[in-house]
């Protein structure tokens, strides 16, 4: 996805990162296994943190191996693997076939289209497990494209959109948690498309391409209503989060939430700081 | 309806993790998918609801009690009403508002002068969110006073789009500053902000180092992603960072 939902490894234990590590390369090696290497190319640590939401919330029964990494083959690490990794990995491609279609439509970036291509054989059997998602999430993207085209859309209606399709994918099943579920998807959805659009205004300014925050950039405090809106974002997806029960490895997916999901942030206000002082130095 | 903390069998003064606790072991012993054989299911089927109904309303005070304490005495009974439930297949709306406790009090009931803002105002007491939007939105501009933009905040609450919400409370609290009312909404609305950044000191905030471990993951990732492991061996990537 984007790698804005991320561990905060400087806070956590390294028995709590080896768990999420665990289930990280459980997921890679459902798409090496389902979708080839091409598959593999999409893993990210975004959906890896909705695996271990999911792992929690509903306790599956969760195989535990071990393999060796290629990087240090004396070395063993563990695998963590249960049914939502197989979900969470069929969404990821799903997911990024869509990113790639937007992506080209946005930039016009070839490789992009290529790869999404590619991406879409190998997931030609997902609309017969998931029709009805595929169908919803299909719409919401005609609708976010569309909205985009225009460029009359507030923040709420384009970050909703995609909060939308994130509610699809965070609420897998039709339960006493779908609602739930749904809310923290959709707040989160919101967070991840305004830090995209936070990160990348000013290069949208510059190539004309449609940010919804570039009219807030001209005002004086962007920086400060922007940390509050994303703040905002997280605040509620946070509630329904503390709403769900979940006590295993609670603790990793807190490190995210309240925590890792910043740490992109952070870089990014990083550089457009040192950025600003370095123009502010070369007019002195 | 009883008393919710009795009925998980936890005191009220107990701890999120007890409460969490208590009810995963509630649920799996009347879940009604861990009672397909018995002959009691439905009594079994009904205790679940009465657990999960119990669980949900102490998390939402818990979560949302922060404000929604100020509020109590304008009532639940609100939750998340609001057009289509959480219809699955749609993109439908399931109620964002997480609102609780808006509602029959003081200076916001009785009459509106201006049909359309009443209008609006019974739509959101009934929390149909959309219909208010739609009829505030046929208001022109000069129409739009305090209570045009108290409404439509909470309108725009209750259908997820926080961020205009809270511009339009503020925006009410400011053209009418003596409204307690549009005061409290506005703080209501930021209180969810404060609530994070209390629970966030837990967990430590990234500092100037946050850049370098990110970027660290992200090559991690990238070097996953290449990787071709043959016959299951998939890349750690750990010798990265350690």
């Amino acid at each position: 996805m984007f790698g804005y939902i991320i561990v905060n490894k400087a806070e956590m234990k390294f028995k709590e990162f080896d768990i999420y590590h665990a289930y990280y390369c459980g997921l890679c090696q459902k798409l090496r296994e389902k979708y080839g290497v091409i598959g593999q190319l999409s893993l990210s640590y975004d959906m890896t943190f909705l695996l271990m939401l999911l792992t929690g919330l509903y306790e599956p029964e969760t195989t535990v191996d071990s393999c060796r990494c290629v990087a240090h083959p004396f070395e063993k690490h563990e695998i963590r693997t249960n049914l939502f990794t197989e979900y969470i990995a069929d969404m990821n491609v799903l997911f990024t076939c869509y990113k790639c279609q937007d992506d080209w439509e946005d930039e016009r970036k070839l490789t992009r289209l290529i790869y999404g291509k590619l991406l879409s054989g190998k997931g030609r059997q997902l609309s017969s497990c998931y029709g009805e998602k595929i169908r919803s999430i299909s719409l919401l993207m005609q609708d976010f494209a569309e909205a985009e085209r225009e460029g009359t859309a507030d923040i709420d209606t384009m970050a909703g959109l995609f909060g939308k399709v994130m509610a699809q994918i965070v609420a897998c099943r039709e339960d006493e948690w779908s609602e739930n579920l749904s809310r923290l998807g959709f707040y989160l959805g919101k967070f991840i498309y305004l830090l995209d659009a936070y990160e990348d205004v000013e290069e949208d300014i510059r190539k004309g391409n449609y940010n919804p925050l570039k009219r807030k950039y001209e005002e004086p405090d962007f920086e400060e209503e922007c940390r509050t809106i994303l703040t905002m974002m997280m605040s509620e997806c946070c509630k329904e989060f503390e709403k769900l029960p979940i006590l295993e490895n609670v603790e990793i997916l807190r490190n995210i939430l309240y925590s890792g999901v910043w740490c992109r942030y952070e870089a990014v206000r990083e550089k457009r700081m040192k950025a600003v002082k370095t123009d502010i130095r070369k007019q002195q | 309806m009883q008393d919710p903390y009795a009925c998980l069998g936890v005191s009220r003064n107990a701890s999120e993790e007890e409460i969490k606790k208590a009810y995963k072991a509630l649920s799996r012993k009347y879940h009604p998918d861990a009672n397909i054989n018995n002959p009691n299911k439905e009594q079994a089927e009904e205790k679940f609801k009465e657990i999960q109904a119990a669980y949900q309303q102490i998390m939402k005070e818990r979560t949302e009690g922060y404000s929604y304490d100020a509020n109590r005495g304008y009532g639940g009974g609100y939750g998340t009403a609001g057009g289509q439930g959480g219809s699955y297949g749609g993109f439908g709306d399931f109620g964002y508002g997480g609102f609780g406790g808006f509602g029959q009090q003081g200076q916001s009931t009785g009459y509106e002068e201006e049909p359309r803002l009443r209008a609006a105002g019974n739509y959101i007491r009934s929390g149909y969110y959309k219909e208010a939007r739609t009829t505030l939105d046929g208001m022109g501009q000069h129409e739009r006073n305090a209570r045009w933009y108290y409404y439509s905040a909470i309108a725009n609450s209750g259908l997820g789009n926080n961020v205009a919400a809270l511009e339009h409370a503020k925006k009410a609290a400011a053209m009418e500053p003596d409204n307690a009312d549009y005061r409290n909404l506005a703080a209501r609305l930021e209180s969810g902000g404060t609530w994070y950044t209390q629970r966030q000191a837990a967990y430590g905030y990234p500092t100037m180092g946050g850049g370098n471990i990110c970027l660290k993951l992200c090559i991690a990732n990238m070097v996953c992603n290449i990787c071709c492991g043959s016959g299951g061996m998939c890349c750690g990537g750990r010798g990265m960072y350690y």
